[in-house]
């Protein structure tokens, strides 16, 4: 399903979309985040600061309480995630590609009920990148493109004055239903300024990994190479590459005691990442990863050889926002460039 | 598996024993579900356990899969949550979720010679295979324990290593000599070069501190063990037990989900970073 | 303005005469025009250093790694180490030997001037230039000199420059071995304190809900206490749920440490975070602003320790990073320090 709908018009698409709460990125203190539309929403961002994967996992979650009377047993009650529906507008293709490893990781295996119920009432409208949002955006070279629908239920490309909408899955469809009148018949000048927007998008210049289909084995071969330690030197040890990645899934889970007499809490999870230097810390105190050249292959391997090797895709949609939010310029493109050229 | 994953199910302490004193004592737990229907677990494979309140800790069930009523554990008290274990009673509810991992292939074994090498409180993960491969004498050629501590205080389940003596060969070592004792005195990987064990239809399963497990495989192979007749059981940081909270990642493997137990084969092709 | 090849002859010199065993510095890195840490130990690299307005980094942190390193590996060097330092990083350097976390002869201190600039802020600066992509920055006088693909354009240097810089009382590293640049001291662009005054002018319901709104913002990714040199500490208190575990710590002392903050991000947990390590930077902290530049979520942390810097200056004439022998603010005391703030 193909439509147009007039930038005007947006508006009244999200009003229309009565059972859903709908979020669309706002600047707030010099900050893109995505927030629940009040009022206009104008879908004219670079990209947001954080990606959208806090919707289904988000950085805190609650898995149940306790509570414990001295010489009794425990009580625990679940804390299951409501059952709203939310749909979120401006959606990179770099964010929903990361949105598709997710769902790999937590329904690998066994499935996560936490991150599966919020993920099955959620939708995602996308918005092609015209130009590239940031000077370190890199999709084209890890499989995406900047009109990329993986993981979008509708995607929308912006012709200036409106939008070319394509219907990507059953629920972008029933969305895009819903809007009845407001949508028209694209013309057939429509599609042919989507498809020339589309094609001048891809042709955009970008950063670019210069073997991406090579990096798993070049990688591999790579492990003991003195380069990790050498492009990790400056490392402060943050959580910014990770915590800002729309792929990295590291958590941890915790208890967090309310009470004492008697015993209450909440059992919780909160992001977590590898780059914190005490992430594979045993009790014992052995550290199987002691250096910051460790926790930087660790997350390089992580995205661009263990994770390939497991699902036959990179872990990275090539968002840039690792290399451009690093404290000290460390910069994953030039990371894998050189590592892998150096390999064997 | 539950529907949620992460939601542990209520089970009573019933049978605490003190089996190593000290700054690092180890502690044998029983524990029954309340509702009377755990799951199912086999050779190797782990539990997390909860302390409501302080954590939860992920630990091998010592317990043979054949022992339907309790499930094992013996815990070194190291950390938070271990130290909240040692100080709870008999009778006390804690929580458990699992079984965790894969698990030693016991039944390709059959018609084998056995040979388990433990130290310290590393007896407790290859303890279900020893007792059901006792329980199934008649399935294995011969079996033989070496077992070692720091010194005679610190060797566990002593009375069922005793028991063990009229179907299997034990043989018990301490690190330093003491007055008493008249076993072998060295380190564990010392005691397996003194008896020589045969690698002609063996197989070879060991755990305990890493720097004992790297002597011992080295050792093996000297006496003509092959990588494949070698097997041991990994342990890394662990949080969610389902291979996705990412913390017991080595290479591609989340050693909770295909691990703990690995052949040195398969170990050999790990990075390593455990 | 500085000639960046006499900071480069001084490296190698120090180098190739055995008299440092490496030196911490700034080089291009691989994103555009921006300068990263790098620490040299062959006076062939020298060549690599580079000295302009992108040079953020306050590279003392670089030297607690560099203790922390030695302590790990049990190494006692015979040689000091040398580091290239901004005002702001000189004082931070004073700081860490006030503390006595190295003394003065393991540091070798190239002073570089910030004369009457300072580092640049990359949103002003893309701000200014309206899309064009800038290949390099150097300040040279008053004004911001800026390549583009289109040629050089001149900018006010007041206008693209961090806060932290123009309000600098001392962009001259008064502590060093040797120094490039004039001492302009007595400059004063913006007068100190002037962004926390503008925010102290709201009432205290408006600054409340302002710093509710961005402690709520904060993802914890510890970027403020990682990049910051004061923050040394191998056991941090905000830190509670890992700390450095030796073999020899007991199960007591890691079952019984309290956790002052959990690691959720909420609310009430960051704000603890954020004022507690505010408390601990008090008469430490020496402006570098590094803290606020490295946040991703954009809040003022600056207003945060410009605050605790002010208080030291009107109560007892405190100057954080002035010297090496001098009293530290909160570990001393004297009789006729004022009082009046205790309620």
């Amino acid at each position: 399903m193909e439509k147009i709908l007039d930038k005007q018009r947006l508006d009244d698409w999200i009003a229309a979309l009565t059972d859903w709460e709908a979020f669309a990125p706002a600047v707030e203190d010099g900050v893109w985040a995505f927030r629940p539309v009040v009022g206009a929403a104008r879908l004219d961002h670079p990209n947001t600061k954080q990606p959208p994967k806090g919707f289904a996992f988000p950085q805190r979650e609650v898995f149940f309480s306790f509570e414990q009377i001295k010489g009794e047993a425990p009580r625990l009650t679940q804390k299951l995630p409501d059952s709203k529906h939310r749909v979120v507008f401006g959606v990179r293709p770099c964010d929903a590609r990361g949105t598709v490893r997710m769902d790999r990781v937590f329904a690998d295996h066994v499935d996560d009920v936490y991150y599966q119920s919020r993920r099955n009432n959620m939708a995602y409208v996308g918005l092609a990148c015209n130009k590239p949002p940031s000077a370190h955006c890199f999709c084209l070279s890890v499989g995406g493109s900047p009109v990329s629908s993986d993981g979008l239920d509708v995607l929308m490309t912006d012709l200036g004055d409106r939008y070319f909408l394509a219907a990507i899955t059953e629920t972008g469809k029933s969305l895009m239903t819903t809007a009845g009148d407001l949508l028209k018949m694209p013309a057939a000048a429509d599609r042919k300024q989507a498809a020339s927007v589309h094609a001048e998008a891809v042709a955009q210049p970008q950063r670019a990994i210069n073997n991406p289909d090579g990096a798993p084995a070049r990688l591999k071969a790579s492990f003991k190479s003195p380069l990790w330690e050498e492009l990790a030197q400056a490392c402060i040890g943050c959580g910014i590459c990770t915590f800002l990645c729309p792929t990295c899934h590291c958590f941890d889970i915790n208890d967090e005691v309310t009470g004492s007499a008697p015993l209450k809490g909440n059992r919780v999870r909160t992001w977590d990442n590898c780059q914190f230097p005490d992430f594979t810390m045993h009790t014992s105190g052995h550290n199987p990863r002691p250096t910051v050249g460790a926790r930087l292959r660790q997350r390089v391997c992580h995205k661009f050889q263990y994770f390939h090797e497991n699902f036959g895709m990179h872990q990275c949609t090539g968002c840039g926002r690792c290399i451009s939010d690093c404290p000290v310029g460390i910069d994953i493109v030039h990371v894998v460039n050189k590592v892998t050229e150096h390999a064997g | 598996m539950p529907d949620n994953i992460y939601l542990p199910e209520l089970a009573r302490i019933t049978y605490i024993k003190e089996e190593v004193p000290g700054e690092r004592a180890i502690k044998t737990f029983r524990v029954e579900p309340l509702n009377g229907d755990s799951f199912e677990h086999e050779c190797g494979q782990c539990a997390m356990l909860s302390a409501f309140g302080r954590g939860e800790m992920m630990i091998s069930i010592a317990s043979s899969p054949l022992v339907k009523e309790y499930k094992q554990f013996s815990i070194m008290r190291v950390g938070r949550v271990s130290a909240a274990f040692h100080d709870l009673a008999v009778g006390d509810v804690v929580g458990i979720r699992g079984p965790y991992g894969n698990s030693f292939p016991v039944d390709d074994w059959r018609g084998r010679n056995l040979y388990f090498i433990g130290g310290g409180c590393g007896l407790a993960p290859i303890w279900p295979v020893i007792t059901t491969a006792v329980a199934q004498r008649d399935n294995f050629k011969n079996i033989t324990v070496f077992y070692g501590g720091r010194s005679p205080r610190d060797i566990m389940y002593k009375a069922e290593l005793e028991k063990l003596r009229g179907v299997a060969d034990v043989h018990l070592s301490v690190d330093k000599a003491e007055d008493g004792w008249d076993a072998y005195c060295g380190f564990v990987p010392a005691n397996v070069m003194d008896k020589e064990p045969s690698s002609d239809n063996a197989i070879a399963i060991t755990c305990g501190p890493p720097i004992m497990i790297k002597y011992v495989i080295q050792n093996l192979s000297q006496l003509g063990f092959a990588d494949e007749q070698i097997y041991t059981t990994l342990e890394n940081k662990m949080k969610c037990g389902l291979g996705k909270c990412g913390r017991c990642n080595v290479g591609k493997d989340y050693v909770c989900v295909k691990g703990p137990v690995y052949s040195w084969a398969e170990l050999k092709n790990l990075p390593e970073e455990y | 303005m500085i000639d960046v090849q006499s900071i480069r002859d001084a490296a190698r010199d120090l180098l190739a005469k055995g008299e440092v065993r490496a030196v911490i510095g700034y080089q291009r890195g691989s994103r555009g025009m921006l300068a990263e840490p790098v620490t040299i130990t062959d006076p062939e690299q020298a060549d690599e250093l580079v000295w302009d307005a992108t040079c953020f980094h306050n590279l003392a942190l670089y030297l607690v790694e560099d203790r922390k390193a030695l302590a790990h590996a049990q190494r006692t060097p015979n040689l000091p180490i040398a580091i290239v330092a901004k005002g702001c990083d000189a004082r931070a350097i004073v700081v860490l030997m006030q503390e006595h976390y190295f003394k003065r002869e393991d540091v070798y201190i190239i002073g570089v001037s910030c004369e009457g600039g300072g580092v640049l802020v990359e949103y002003k600066l893309a701000r200014l230039l309206n899309g064009a992509q800038a290949l390099s920055a150097v300040i040279d006088g008053a004004e911001l000199v800026v390549t583009t693909l289109a040629g050089e354009v001149r900018l006010p240097a007041s206008e693209v420059m961090a806060d932290r810089c123009l309000e600098c009382r001392e962009p001259f590293p008064k502590e060093h071995n040797v120094v490039f640049g004039e001492d302009q001291t007595s400059r004063q662009l913006v007068a100190p304190f002037t962004a926390l005054a503008r925010f102290e002018a709201l009432s205290e319901a408006d600054r409340w809900a302002y710093w509710c709104r961005q402690f709520e913002r904060c993802i914890r990714c510890f970027a403020c206490r990682s990049v910051c040199p004061m923050c040394y500490c191998d056991e941090c208190v905000v830190d509670s749920i890992t700390f450095p575990v030796a073999p020899e710590t007991t199960a007591e002392e890691k079952a019984n440490r309290i956790r002052w903050i959990e690691r959720s991000a909420v609310r009430s947990e960051n704000i603890t975070y954020h004022m507690t390590r505010a408390m601990h930077l008090a008469g430490r902290c020496i402006d570098c602003g590094e803290c606020e530049r490295v946040c991703p979520v954009n809040i003022p942390l600056r207003l945060l320790n410009n605050k605790m810097e002010r208080e030291a200056r009107e109560h007892f004439g405190y100057e954080p990073g002035a010297s090496i022998g001098g009293p530290s603010l909160v570990a001393s005391f004297r009789d006729d320090d004022p009082g009046q703030f205790i309620r």
